[in-house]
This record gives C-alpha cells, sequence and structure tokens, in this order.
C-alpha cells in the first residue's frame, strides 16, 4: 500500500531550527535563578512567587485540557480540593506533608479516571456544566466528614517543627518542582507522537478521527494528567495555608483565574499560559488596592482579549515565528532548506 | 481466481428527519479497483462517504470491510484497517506544517514509527507534489494545496481503499490533469479509489465504474459511458438546469 521509496534520499527531519541548547540552556538559567530566590529575597517575595506557581500549573493544565483536548473544563477544582484533602488525610496519618504532594497527584490522577467515564458522556457546554457539577458533589461529600474539619476545614498537622524562614523557603522549591514538573511533562507530551496526535485534534477532531487518532484516548489521557496537575497545585496550596478550607480549595474562582490566564496568554500553545499567568498576576498585583477597579479591568481585558485578540498575546508573537518551546518538525532537503514559507503571507486563521 | 470484495454495503439506509439520504442501498466494491459516483446535490454521496468511513452511523444495514463489520467501529479504527478519506470542504490541522499534517497521519493511521514514518511521509510528499512546502503551515496553503493535503493524508495511512470527495471542484484543467494523474498512479499501487466528483471529465479518465446516486438510491450501475447514456441519469441532470451547480460538468 506505500508509495515506491526513493524520493526520501538525503532528507533529514530535525525536531529544532535552531539547536536544542537554545531552549534547554536559558531555561535551565532560569529555573536555577529562580531556585536561589529564597537565599535573597525575603519571605514575601518568595510566598507572592508561590501563588504564581500555583496559577500557573492550573493554567497550563487547563491550556492542555481546553486548548489542545477541547475539553472546557470548569471544574478542575475538584481536583484543587482532592489533592488539598489528600495531603491533609496523608499528613494525619503521619506523612510528611511535603512527601504527601506527588502522592495527592497520583489520588487525582486515580480519581479522574471514573469521572472521565461520566463526564466524557457529555459535549460542549454541558461537559463544562457537568464539571463544575463533580466539582460541587466532592466538595458536599469531603465536609461530611468532622475528621476533615467539615464544613470549616482543618488545620495542616506536619509541620510545626519546622523553622518559618525554612518552611518558607521549602514551600517555595515545592511550588517551584511542581510549576518545573508540569511545564516540562507539558513540553515533553506535546514533543511526543501523542503530542502530535493532540495538536491534531486541536485543529480539527474530525479530520484528526479519519487519520486515525484515537480521540476519546488521547482526550482521557489529557483529563488525567490534568487532575494530576491539579491535584498538586492543591497540594503546594494547602502547604502555604497551613489548613484546608473547603470553600477555598474547591471553589469556581480557580477555574475563573484559569480560563482568563488562558485567554489572555493565548490558548493552544505551550507558551501562552506562561506570558497569560505574568500578565494575569502583575495586573492582580497592580491593581489589588483599587478594589472593585480591579475586577472591572480584568474583566474588560477579558472581553477585549475574547472578543479581537482570539488567539492570545502569545498568537501575536507567534506571527514573528517566535517559539520558546519548538515542538514541530523542520524537514531539511539534501541540498540546504526546502522553500520556506513566505513571510507575507496571511498568517493561520484564527481556530474558533 | 476472484478478485476478493474489499467494501459492501448491505441493504443500508439513513434518513434526516424527513430527508432520505440512503434508501435500502447495497454496493460491492472489489479490491483494487476504481469506482466514480456521480449524482445531484443532496443524493446522499457525502454521506455515502461518512457511512463508510464513521463519521455517521447507518440507520439500518450494514457496511462490511474486508468481509469484517463495521458495525461499531469507530473512525479512528476504520482508517487504522485501511480506509482513508478526503473531505469536500479540506480540514486541514491549520496550526501545523504539511510535514506534521502527513506525519500525524502515517503515525497514528498508518501505524509507523520514527523513520518508517518520516518515509512514508516523503514518499507521499513527493508523490503529491507538496515536498516543496512541507515546511509551510497548513493554514497559509492555497486551495489546491489543501486539496493535494487531503489526499496525502489519506495516503500516509496507507488505505487500502480511498475515498475521494471532490478533490477536483474549483481547480484549472491543467491542475485536474495532474490530479488525475496522482489518483491512477495510487490505484495502479492496488489502491481502490472510490471518487465523489462532479467534474465528469476527470472521474471518466480515472475510473472503470461509475454509480449514479438519487434520491439515496443507485439510479446507475456500469461502465461510465453506459451510466452516462441511461435515460434516467440522463433526465435528472438535464431535467435540474443542465450543467449548473447541481450537474456534471461534462
Amino acid at each position: 500500500m506505500t508509495a515506491p521509496t526513493g524520493a526520501s534520499t538525503g532528507y533529514r527531519v530535525r525536531r529544532l531550527r535552531r539547536s536544542a541548547l537554545w531552549t534547554a540552556l536559558p531555561s535551565a538559567g532560569v529555573v536555577a535563578l529562580l531556585a536561589y530566590v529564597p537565599y535573597v529575597l525575603e519571605r514575601k517575595v518568595t510566598d507572592t512567587l508561590v501563588d504564581f506557581f500555583i496559577l500557573l500549573v492550573l493554567a497550563t493544565t487547563w491550556n492542555m485540557l481546553a486548548g489542545f483536548a477541547g475539553l472546557v473544563s470548569v471544574g478542575q477544582q475538584a481536583y484543587i480540593g482532592v489533592g488539598a484533602y489528600a495531603v491533609l488525610v496523608l499528613a494525619q496519618q503521619g506523612v510528611n506533608p511535603f512527601a504527601a504532594i506527588p502522592l495527592a497527584a497520583l489520588v487525582c490522577a486515580a480519581v479522574s479516571l471514573p469521572v472521565s467515564w461520566l463526564v466524557f458522556r457529555l459535549r460542549g457546554g454541558y461537559f463544562a456544566i457537568g464539571t463544575w457539577v463533580v466539582a460541587e458533589v466532592f466538595a458536599l461529600l469531603v465536609i461530611r466528614f468532622e475528621s476533615l474539619g467539615g464544613g470549616t476545614g482543618a488545620n495542616l498537622p506536619g509541620l510545626d517543627g519546622f523553622d518559618a524562614v525554612l518552611l518558607g523557603a521549602m514551600t517555595y522549591w515545592a511550588a517551584l518542582s511542581v510549576a518545573v514538573l508540569t511545564l516540562l511533562g507539558a513540553y515533553l507530551l506535546l514533543r511526543s507522537r501523542t503530542g502530535l496526535a493532540l495538536t491534531a485534534v486541536r485543529d480539527n477532531e474530525l479530520a484528526a478521527r479519519s487519520v486515525g487518532v484515537r480521540v476519546p484516548r488521547a482526550k482521557r489521557m489529557v483529563y488525567l494528567a490534568a487532575a494530576a496537575g491539579a491535584g498538586a497545585a492543591g497540594a503546594v496550596l494547602v502547604i502555604t495555608q497551613l489548613n484546608v478550607q473547603p470553600g477555598n480549595v474547591f471553589s469556581v474562582k480557580w477555574s475563573a483565574y484559569m480560563v482568563f490566564v488562558v485567554l489572555i496568554g493565548g490558548v493552544g500553545s505551550l507558551e501562552g499560559p506562561i506570558l497569560g499567568a505574568i500578565v494575569f498576576f502583575v495586573l492582580q498585583r497592580a491593581l489589588a488596592d483599587y478594589g472593585a477597579w480591579y475586577l472591572i479591568v480584568l474583566g474588560a481585558v477579558a472581553v477585549v482579549m475574547a472578543v479581537w485578540v482570539r488567539r492570545g498575546l502569545w498568537g501575536l508573537l507567534e506571527r514573528f515565528d517566535v517559539r520558546v518551546f519548538p515542538t514541530g518538525f523542520w524537514l531539511q532537503a539534501p541540498g540546504g532548506d526546502v522553500a520556506r514559507p513566505p513571510r507575507d503571507d496571511p498568517p493561520p486563521a484564527p481556530r474558533h | 481466481m476472484p478478485v476478493p470484495i474489499l467494501l459492501e454495503l448491505d441493504r443500508v439506509s439513513k434518513r434526516f428527519g424527513q430527508v432520505v439520504i440512503a434508501d435500502d442501498l447495497s454496493l460491492t466494491l472489489e479490491a483494487g479497483s476504481t469506482l466514480g459516483v456521480v449524482g445531484p446535490n443532496g443524493a446522499g454521496k457525502s454521506t455515502l462517504f461518512g457511512m463508510v468511513s464513521g463519521d455517521v452511523a447507518p440507520g439500518s444495514g450494514e457496511v462490511r470491510f474486508a468481509g469484517r463489520s463495521l458495525h461499531r467501529v469507530d473512525a479512528a479504527a476504520r482508517c487504522r484497517l485501511g480506509i482513508g478519506r478526503t473531505y469536500q470542504v479540506p480540514r486541514p490541522f491549520v496550526g501545523m506544517t504539511v510535514f506534521e499534517n502527513t506525519l500525524v497521519a502515517a503515525q497514528q493511521g498508518g501505524r509507523l514509527h520514527r523513520q518508517a514514518a518520516t518515509d512514508r511521509v516523503l514518499d507521499v510528499l513527493s508523490e503529491t507534489g507538496l515536498l516543496a512546502s512541507a515546511n509551510t503551515p497548513a493554514g497559509r496553503l492555497g486551495l489546491l494545496a489543501r486539496k493535494r493535503l487531503e489526499v496525502a493524508r489519506a495516503l500516509a495511512t496507507g488505505p487500502k481503499l480511498l475515498l475521494l470527495d471532490e478533490v477536483a471542484g474549483g481547480l484549472t484543467e491543467p491542475e485536474v490533469v495532474e490530479l488525475v494523474g496522482i489518483i491512477r498512479a495510487v490505484n495502479a499501487r492496488g489502491v481502490a479509489v472510490v471518487w465523489i466528483e462532479h467534474v465528469v471529465r476527470a472521474l471518466l479518465s480515472t475510473v472503470d465504474r461509475l454509480i449514479c446516486l438519487a434520491g439515496g438510491a443507485v439510479i446507475g450501475d456500469g461502465r461510465p459511458e453506459d451510466v452516462l447514456a441511461l435515460p434516467q441519469v440522463r433526465q435528472i441532470y438535464l431535467g435540474s438546469a443542465g450543467s449548473g451547480p447541481g450537474g456534471p460538468e461534462l
């Protein structure tokens, strides 16, 4: 069934148009700098950055869900909550809360599998609302347990002996680790076979099925991974606050944050949510003292982005062929390059 | 030795509300053969493809491929069995390059890995004349290139059966000639081709057999020139504004 071979002689396929070091070295440098922050800056700064890392993890995983798998969930707070309570329960059993972070992620992935059987029966808006309902149900179930503090929540045991400065630094490193692992995981996933298939699903789900992409399987995999990411974020959140409040961890506000960050940063790319998280965070800090104006400005920005800048801030930059995390392929002809795309062509049409 | 049957539609029916798309339709296709499909707009041609490729579930009846029932087999699995299709309105993965569009088809539908997948892609791209555009994002392609990409992507899955839905529509004469050449070469390798096309001239130079669909039923089946000469076929085309939008471009 294959075409006659022979055309391929001399062609080479590269994963990057430039050396991999151009991505790896600056990224490693940024991570090393961030890891050094607790030694030079005060606790206030590291605490702020922990909040940023949590937001980054949530936005990155939500972007995988909505931007690639087409699963617009407004119920990821279900896994923030489950991750938070998993740390609480494990800590009550004597497990070190920091060691409980990866376990919380695993618990969330395990919980999300049966949930996916349920919510994957729904499409579009029904899926969105369905996921929200699941989150509410989880919250209602959790507050039934007196040992977990019921509706008022509980304090996190197991960290009393720590010096406050050391605890702050450890929390910071834990949050940084979760963020780096999430981004690295998302990057490696997108570079893989499954990642290419997911990108096809992102661009045209019907056509993806017709070229053999097992769409339900790919979606389920992303859903599990996103649940694990949200669970890890929830786990870090508990350690930051040293207590669990069901009204906070299961709040739909988290979904609003995720949607907002991905919307302004740009959906369907790895870089978009990072940019979005930075912009959102700066806006949030800059406008925090202005009360209601904070929400008005944030809302206005979201509306402008949703209506006129569909592909987000990163979408604007992509027109100039900017790529921080290249995931694509580049074909090199025997005599050098195959024809480059002309630069003056119109950019790719918006997908939505 | 008789040629094995590749595709079988056994009394397939499909209706959307009151509109009958397929009415007790039966059809068999031999492995490696070619079949042209003509008929007025709304005759059920694209839905026929949908029922074979798995995008549309038949209301009743059965579709069999290589002797195996396709009941409850999804589109991705059908592709992996060897059914490749194109869409009438091209559906490129706009954010991916031509190379990546074809690679995902070779990897998923063709179940190829690493170098084998790359080799398949390079062969298909050179065969369809897309090699020079390999690194172009599919969203930047013009109509001809998009149609070629549809064909390239379907070929990259390594099909035994290729379903072409109006790939010649909107192309200029030399472009059609080139496309016909590509499709004949694919068929010469043993790939069965079913081709829905309004550009009858392109069909006549490619297919050995032609069916005419109208109202969800086959009203003509046989050698292309015989089918086009049938009174009921002539009446449909001549009766409905000749070679207007719904008719064949003779």
